[in-house]
């Protein structure tokens, strides 16, 4: 569940990029955040992973209070999340397998779990075959794949995604849809998703938040 | 070839670092020598006019043993220049002598410092310490030891300098890679691991190399040093305690440099 509460957001203390923003994003929700270029629909996302300090009200993740965040709890709360981003952010000094091994490591799962869970995940997002491979060997959507492989690993309640096709063919694009849809239809994940693209037909019922000047509203 | 050459941009002064300390042991231990030896020759003798009683310590050292001086042995040394009514009188007034030992040779302001303290004993009338014979060459040998400990501390700071600028360099590297950890939840100290994984590597790399010049230099000693001052090195220097230190250093100057960075790291 994610709460804001007269979220205000800034990076320098001058400009507010959001202001003043109310909503309520409940749990097994798929939201899309939708807005222009330089709207502030990245820096929305990003408060809620505790990338960007809050400047007033209150944001409240998985009832975790991002206002009054200390590192540890921080840490804490984003171990529930899973985070996907427009540049995949993999370890290029790591396998596909390590990668996607990395929540569960930080979350201390044994070794085997963690490798049983991996190829069961791999299978999922068709890339079994690249399980030894390393990021720069593989095309953009099969690393987006990894990505979003990664997010699933340890079984989050809140996927974060940030244009998670923006840098996709529409091939691609669709497997990275597919498997959203399906995080959030059968494993009930919260998803919400940051994009200027939102699929046609979605096929599932979903909510779409717009900013536009810094003011975040429902759209129809 | 990149992470060779970082590995010994770190491993470089680290090893500087850690010879300068194994010589500075080298000479501890030489002095330490040095001091056992004349110690057991060296005793400070007083003159006192009625019984002494025990003394435990003299300016924080301890006193390993106060051997009275045979009177009898005095007067029979003098007895044939002397008249019976001489040596009677003589037996009546004349004082005791001490020998004291000490448990350490003492520098020369512990000296002044044992004076003094003999000084205020009441009935001590004088104090003689022989301590010119052994007092030059020793405190040489305390110079040379302060100066190479100053020359070690200078060489730690410069090499704690350098060390931090490594890890910062491995923190700038391995940034992506922290954040992205740190994004799934892992603290900075986990999400730093790699960069713990050198440095343990790189001290115990520097370790040994500095356990292996020191063992060049000891068995070469004769050629290092004068041969008038041979004699000052025991016959068998065994290191093995320097060596434990040597590798105690060697881990937690590192160590320490680097959790300093990392604290400075979360702080920003």
């Amino acid at each position: 569940m994610i709460l804001a509460k007269n979220l205000t957001l800034s990076y320098d203390n001058k400009k507010n990029i959001i202001e003043d923003a109310n909503f309520m994003i409940k749990e097994k929700e798929f939201i899309f955040i939708s807005g222009s270029s330089g709207s502030g629909k990245s820096t929305l996302l990003k408060s809620f992973y505790g990338g960007i300090p809050i400047k007033k009200g209150n944001l409240f993740v998985n009832k975790f209070d991002l206002a009054k965040k200390s590192d540890s709890k921080l840490l804490q709360m984003r171990k529930d999340l899973g985070i996907v981003f427009q540049d995949y952010k993999l370890i290029q000094e790591y396998t596909i397998e390590e990668n996607i091994m990395l929540p569960l490591k930080v979350h201390n799962y044994a070794d085997d779990i963690s490798r049983s869970q991996v190829k069961k995940l791999l299978k999922h997002v068709k890339l079994s075959h690249k399980i030894g491979a390393y990021p720069a060997e593989l095309s953009g959507g099969e690393q987006q794949r990894v990505a979003v492989a990664r997010a699933l690993a340890h079984n989050p309640s809140i996927i974060l995604a940030d244009e998670p096709t923006g840098n996709l063919d529409d091939y691609s694009s669709d497997m990275i849809w597919t498997l959203l849809k399906n995080a959030n239809e059968h494993l009930g994940i919260t998803i919400v998703v940051v994009t200027h693209r939102i699929p046609k037909d979605m096929g599932i019922k979903y909510r779409r938040f717009n900013i536009e000047e810094g003011v975040v509203y429902e759209a129809s | 070839m990149k992470l060779l050459k970082s590995f010994f941009s770190f491993a470089f002064p680290l090893v500087v670092m850690l010879f300068m300390f194994s010589i500075y042991l080298v000479v501890t231990k030489v002095v330490n020598n040095y001091k056992n030896n004349i110690i057991n020759d060296y005793a400070i003798v007083v003159i006192a006019n009625t019984p002494l009683s025990t003394i435990d310590s003299l300016a924080g050292i301890d006193v390993k043993d106060i051997e009275p001086l045979s009177r009898e042995k005095i007067i029979k040394n003098v007895h044939k220049n002397l008249s019976d009514t001489s040596i009677e009188l003589l037996q009546k007034k004349l004082p005791y002598f001490y020998k004291i030992y000490l448990d350490e040779f003492p520098t020369t302001l512990k000296l002044e410092q044992i004076r003094k303290e003999l000084m205020t004993v009441s009935n001590i009338k004088k104090i003689e310490t022989f301590s010119n014979d052994h007092n030059k060459l020793y405190s040489l040998l305390i110079l040379v030891q302060n100066i190479i400990f100053i020359l070690f501390g200078a060489v730690l700071l410069l090499s704690i300098l350098l060390l931090s600028k490594q890890i910062k360099i491995w923190f700038f590297e391995h940034n992506e890679r922290i954040s992205i950890i740190q994004l799934h939840g892992g603290s900075l100290l986990y999400s730093s691991k790699p960069i713990i994984k050198i440095i343990l590597g790189s001290a115990l790399f520097s370790s040994i190399l500095a356990c292996i010049m020191l063992f060049v230099v000891i068995t070469n000693i004769q050629m290092i040093i004068e041969p008038e001052l041979m004699v000052l090195i025991p016959t068998v220097l065994s290191m093995e305690m320097e060596i434990f230190k040597i590798f105690i250093l060697s881990i937690i100057i590192p160590l320490i440099t680097f959790f300093g960075l990392l604290v400075k790291y979360k702080l920003k």
